[in-house]
C-alpha cells in the first residue's frame, strides 16, 4: 500500500461516526439501486415469459405481410395459407435454436347461451403445442396463473367433441356458465324458454355453447362448443371476449385452411434477432411475402413492451432519487471534511504537497469509503434477495387470475454498474467539495483557520 | 258558403303538400312485407363481396313486426333459418344444440345487415319527420329523416325517401352515429300483391345494399312470387322454427 492510501485510511478513521453514516448512505443507496433493477430484471423475465408462452406470442411470430393489420378484417387476403404455413415450419424446424413452433388462427364472432350472444375474440391453437407450453420448465414461476381458474387445461380435453375455454367474464359473468362438463344431459338441446324463471340454472348447467362468425369466404358460420374451462385473460377487456379453441375447430368453423401467423419458441431467448434475420433471407429466397415480429416488436406485442416501457420508468425515477441521495452524503461528508481539515491543508502544501498530491488523498479516502460501503452494500443486497427468495413471496398483479413470484434477480451488469455509478458519484461529489479549498493560497488557508 | 268550400279546400290542399311522416311510413312499410295478415316471398341473393361473389336463395314469409327466412340454397344452407321476431333476430341453423340470437352489432355486416335493412319497421322503429322534397331518378319524393326510437335498433338515423305519387320508399342512407353514411339502399316496385279484401298494392321486387364504407360492397336482392297469405303467431315462435 502506497503512502497516499495509507494517509487517507488514517483520515477515514478520525471521524468514524460521520464516515459510519455516510458509508451506511452508499450501502443502502447501492443495495437499493441493485435490487431495483434485480426487481425489474426478474419482472421482465416474467412478462417476457407471460408475453411468449401464455399469450402465445412466441419469441418470434410470422404473419403474412401486413397480415399484423388486417388479417382481421381482410382474413382470405392476409393470413397464411397451407403451403405458407409448411415452408415457415420447414425453415423453423430446420433451425437448431428453435425449440417447438405452433400454428394460430385469430377470430372474432358472437357467442351464445340459447338466449343472449356476446361478442369474442378468439384464438385457435394447437393443442398440442398447447400441452408443451404449459408443462415447459420455464413457465413454473408461472403455474398459477396460467392454470384455469376453473374446469381443466384446453389440451386435457384433446380428442373430446369440439372443446373450448372462455374468459371469466365471457364464460362465467356474461353468458353464465359454470364451466361444468359430463353434466349436458340435463339440459335438452332446443330453444330455452328465455323467460322462465330457472332459465339461469339451467344456463349454468348446460357447458354448451354457440359459436357463430362470418366464414372468411363471407358467409355465416356456426358450431356447438363444450365449455371445458374457464380462464382468466390479461386484461379486463381482454376477460369481456376472450375464447381459445383448438386450430382445428376454429379452422372448420372459420371454414378455412389458413391461419394468421406461425409462432416459434426458441431454446434461449437471447437467440431472437438472429433466428429472425435468418428466418426472413430463408423465406425471402422462397419468394414467401411475411413480415417476422420479435416479442419485443411493439406493434406485435405491445403489452410486453408497453409494460417493461413503465417499469422502466418507474426505475429510473427511483434509481435518480438514490444516486442523489448518495451524491448528497457524500458531497455534505467531504465539505465538513475539508473544512475541518483546512489548517492541515495550509500545512501539507507549505511542506510542499501539490494541490494535486492533496486532491488526490481526499479522493483516495472517498474511493475507501465507497469501496468499503459497496461491499456492505453487496452483502446487504445478497441478503434481501436470499431472504426474499426464501420466503417465496407471491402476489397477484393488478388484471391477473393468479399469483406470480416476487422475483429479485439483478444481473451481474446491474452489480457492477450500480457500483460503478456509485463510485463515480463518490469521487465526483468528493472532487466538487476539495478543488476549490485545495487551489487556496497557504497563507490564506492558515489564517482563514486561524480566524 | 263558397266561403266555407274554400276554407275546406285550402285545408285539402294543405294536408296533401305536408302528409304525416307516420302514415307515409306506415304505408311504405306495408309495400316490404309489413302486411298484418300476412304475406310470403322468396328472394334472391347476390352479394359482391371485394370481387367475391356469393348467392344465396330464401322463403319468406311475414306477418306484422315478424319474419321467417328460411335457406332454399345453397345446398349447403338448406335448412337455415333466420327469425326476426319482434326487434330480435334469431339464426337457426341445423345441427346446432340452440338457435343463435344476433346482437345489433352483428346486425352491421353479412348476411344478418341485408335482413336487418329489408326487414326494418320504419314506423315502429324510428320517430320521422319530413326534411325536405327531392327528385330521386326523377320522381318528386319526400325526404323523411328518421331518428331511432329506442336503443336496441340497429342505426341511429335514417334518411328516407317517399315517393310523392306512389308512398313507396325508393331510397334509404343508413347512419352511423357520426352522421356518416355506413349503407345506402334502393328500392323498385315490379311486384303486385292482392289483399283479402281485394285491394292490389305495389310490393317491393328489388332492393340494392351498398356499403358506403370501404369496399363498395354491393348486394342485390330480387323478390318473387309475392302473395298475402295468413300466418299464424306460433309461425314466428324461435321454439318452433328450433323444433
Amino acid at each position: 500500500m502506497t503512502g497516499g492510501w495509507k494517509l487517507a485510511l488514517r483520515n477515514l478513521s478520525r471521524n468514524r461516526r460521520r464516515n459510519l453514516v455516510t458509508g451506511a448512505a452508499i450501502a443502502l443507496g447501492y443495495a437499493g439501486l441493485v435490487l431495483l433493477g434485480g426487481y425489474a430484471n426478474g419482472n421482465e423475465g416474467l412478462i417476457r415469459l407471460s408475453s411468449v408462452y401464455l399469450q402465445h406470442s412466441g419469441h418470434l411470430a410470422v404473419y403474412a405481410r401486413g397480415g399484423l393489420g388486417k388479417a382481421q378484417t381482410k382474413p382470405a387476403a392476409y393470413t397464411l395459407d397451407a403451403a405458407a404455413q409448411e415452408e415457415i415450419l420447414a425453415a423453423l424446424r430446420a433451425d437448431p435454436r428453435v425449440e417447438f413452433c405452433g400454428r394460430y388462427l385469430l377470430g372474432t364472432g358472437i357467442a351464445g347461451n340459447g338466449c343472449k350472444t356476446f361478442p369474442f375474440r378468439g384464438l385457435g391453437i394447437e393443442l398440442d403445442v398447447e400441452r408443451r407450453i404449459l408443462s415447459h420448465p420455464q413457465l413454473e414461476p408461472l403455474r398459477d396463473v396460467a392454470r384455469p381458474r376453473a374446469g381443466r387445461p384446453l389440451p386435457d380435453a384433446a380428442g373430446e367433441e369440439s372443446p373450448v375455454a372462455l374468459s371469466v367474464g365471457l364464460g362465467g359473468a356474461r353468458l353464465g356458465k359454470a364451466a361444468v362438463t359430463g353434466r349436458e344431459a340435463a339440459v335438452a338441446p332446443g330453444a330455452l324458454e328465455c323467460e322462465a324463471p330457472d332459465v339461469k340454472a339451467r344456463i349454468a348447467a348446460d357447458p354448451w355453447v354457440q359459436l357463430a362468425v362470418q366464414t372468411h369466404e363471407g358467409s355465416f358460420g356456426a358450431m356447438d362448443a363444450r365449455l371445458v374451462s374457464l380462464f382468466q385473460a390479461g386484461t379486463v377487456d381482454g376477460d369481456q371476449a376472450g375464447l381459445v379453441a383448438g386450430l382445428d375447430l376454429f379452422q372448420r368453423l372459420y371454414d378455412t385452411d389458413r391461419v394468421t401467423y406461425v409462432a416459434a419458441y426458441l431454446h434461449d431467448h437471447r437467440d431472437t434477432a438472429a433466428v429472425a434475420r435468418d428466418l426472413s433471407q430463408k423465406l425471402a429466397a422462397a419468394g414467401l411475402e411475411v413480415s417476422i415480429y420479435p416479442y419485443d416488436d411493439p406493434k406485435a406485442n405491445p403489452y410486453y413492451v408497453g409494460t417493461m416501457e413503465t417499469i422502466g420508468a418507474v426505475v429510473t425515477f427511483i434509481g435518480l432519487l438514490l444516486a442523489n441521495v448518495v451524491a448528497l452524503s457524500v458531497l455534505n461528508a467531504m465539505t465538513l471534511a475539508v473544512l475541518e481539515r483546512t489548517r492541515e491543508i495550509g500545512t501539507l502544501r507549505s511542506l510542499g504537497f501539490t494541490r494535486r498530491q492533496l486532491l488526490g488523498v481526499f479522493l483516495r479516502e472517498a474511493a475507501t469509503l465507497a469501496g468499503l460501503s459497496i461491499a456492505a452494500g453487496l452483502v446487504l443486497a445478497l441478503a434481501v434477495s436470499a431472504g426474499v427468495r426464501a420466503a417465496k413471496v407471491r402476489f397477484q398483479p393488478p388484471g391477473v387470475g393468479g399469483t406470480i413470484p416476487l422475483v429479485i434477480a439483478p444481473s451481474a451488469g446491474m452489480w457492477v454498474g450500480a457500483a460503478a455509478l456509485l463510485l463515480v458519484l463518490a469521487l465526483g461529489a468528493t472532487w466538487v467539495a476539495v478543488r476549490r479549498r485545495v487551489r487556496e493560497r497557504v497563507a490564506k488557508l492558515i489564517v482563514e483557520v486561524a480566524a | 258558403m263558397n266561403a266555407v268550400l274554400l276554407v275546406g279546400s285550402l285545408l285539402l290542399a294543405g294536408a296533401a303538400a305536408a302528409p304525416d311522416a307516420g302514415t307515409l311510413l306506415r304505408d311504405s312499410d306495408r309495400a316490404r312485407g309489413g302486411l298484418e295478415r300476412g304475406v310470403t316471398w322468396t328472394v334472391a341473393v347476390v352479394a359482391t363481396d371485394e370481387g367475391s361473389v356469393s348467392k344465396s336463395s330464401w322463403l319468406i314469409r311475414a306477418r306484422g313486426n315478424d319474419g321467417l327466412a328460411e335457406a332454399l340454397g345453397p345446398p349447403r344452407r338448406k335448412g337455415e333459418v333466420i327469425l326476426f321476431n319482434n326487434r330480435s333476430i334469431w339464426w337457426v341453423k341445423p345441427g346446432l344444440r340452440r338457435p343463435i340470437s344476433i346482437s345489433a352489432r352483428q346486425r352491421l355486416q353479412g348476411e344478418a345487415a341485408n335482413g336487418d335493412i329489408s326487414s326494418t319497421n320504419y314506423a315502429r322503429d324510428y320517430e320521422g319527420t319530413i326534411a325536405g322534397e327531392e327528385d330521386v331518378n326523377g320522381e318528386p319524393s319526400w325526404r323523411l329523416d328518421l331518428k331511432a326510437r329506442s336503443k336496441d335498433v340497429t342505426y341511429d338515423r335514417i334518411r328516407y325517401w317517399i315517393s310523392k305519387k306512389r308512398r313507396l320508399g325508393v331510397k334509404a342512407e343508413f347512419l352511423t352515429v357520426g352522421g356518416d353514411v355506413f349503407k345506402a339502399a334502393t328500392f323498385e316496385y315490379g311486384n303486385r300483391v292482392r289483399l283479402a279484401g281485394g285491394e292490389e298494392i305495389d310490393f317491393v321486387s328489388r332492393m340494392i345494399i351498398r356499403d358506403a364504407m370501404g369496399a363498395g360492397n354491393v348486394t342485390v336482392l330480387e323478390f318473387q312470387a309475392p302473395r298475402a297469405e295468413t300466418h299464424a303467431a306460433s309461425v314466428f315462435n324461435v321454439n318452433n322454427v328450433v323444433r
